[in-house]
């Protein structure tokens, strides 16, 4: 059975995102930096074992997106030695 | 009377070496034709085998590639939670918050480029404002001895053009 090869989806295109490292020391300083830059003063905050976490859990992501791109080439390839070959896989 | 018995003799074994003669010959061309359907179902045979074997071994070289490859992208959360380990962020963010703050966003960017990348965008995304020219934070770039990516939530527009 041959079964065409398809399009990959439309490539990721990112924006970055920042960080802000806050303790007691350099605390107001980021209130007033952060109120010059955004206007107002409303964030999100993550404990740094959340964001560690939230680290490790984009890291599975990609592992995961990285391997299942990995899989698609494997079919792929192997679509396209059955075609060159003119052999038919069961 | 013994000629004419003679006679009949030669003739019946004349009649058998027609009748061996043609079933011999029947026989041969039987097995002539099916010699040569033998050889092309062995050709056929043969065939079959040598493109088996190079398929199998195709599929061994794509499948060990495929290992290789699924190997290589456990790399980078290994990585990640090895430096996590070794690493205490906390003390660090006590310590020198900014230093802390750039490298996290040096990876961070990486991490959204490497994405970007192994999706097929090949744009060469330029850093943020706040990656090149902010003396706040201290290294910038998506520096090896440190951790991981951050994944902050904030949204692009919420992120300040430092």
């Amino acid at each position: 059975m041959t079964v065409p090869v398809v399009a990959r989806p439309k490539p990721l295109q990112l924006v970055d995102t920042r960080v802000y490292v806050v303790n007691k020391d350099n605390y107001e300083q980021f209130v007033k930096q952060f109120t010059d830059e955004n206007g107002e003063l409303a964030y999100v905050a993550l404990a740094i074992k959340d964001y560690e976490n939230l680290a490790l859990n984009i890291a599975d992501i990609k592992r995961f997106i990285e391997q299942q791109n990995e899989i698609i080439v494997y079919y792929e390839s192997a679509m396209k030695k059955e075609d060159e070959d003119g052999t038919e896989k069961p | 009377m013994l000629s004419k018995v003679l006679i009949g003799v030669l003739i019946a074994m004349l009649g058998m070496g027609y009748w061996y003669y043609t079933t011999t010959q029947k026989r041969i061309s039987i097995l002539t034709e099916n010699n040569v359907k033998l050889e092309v179902a062995a050709k056929v045979s043969e065939d079959s085998i040598k493109a088996l074997t190079k398929q199998a071994e195709t599929n061994q070289k794509l499948t060990l590639q495929l290992q290789n490859d699924l190997q290589k992208a456990e790399a980078y959360g290994d990585n990640l939670r090895k430096k996590l380990r070794e690493l205490d962020l906390l003390a660090d963010a006590i310590r020198d918050a900014s230093n802390l703050e750039g490298r996290m966003n040096g990876a961070t960017a990486k991490l959204w480029r490497d994405f970007m990348e192994s999706s097929g965008n090949s744009t060469d995304v330029p850093l943020p404002n706040w990656l090149q020219s902010d003396s706040r934070k201290g290294n910038t770039s998506s520096n090896p001895d440190t951790k991981s990516d951050s994944t902050s939530s904030s949204e692009a527009q919420t992120s300040p053009a430092g």
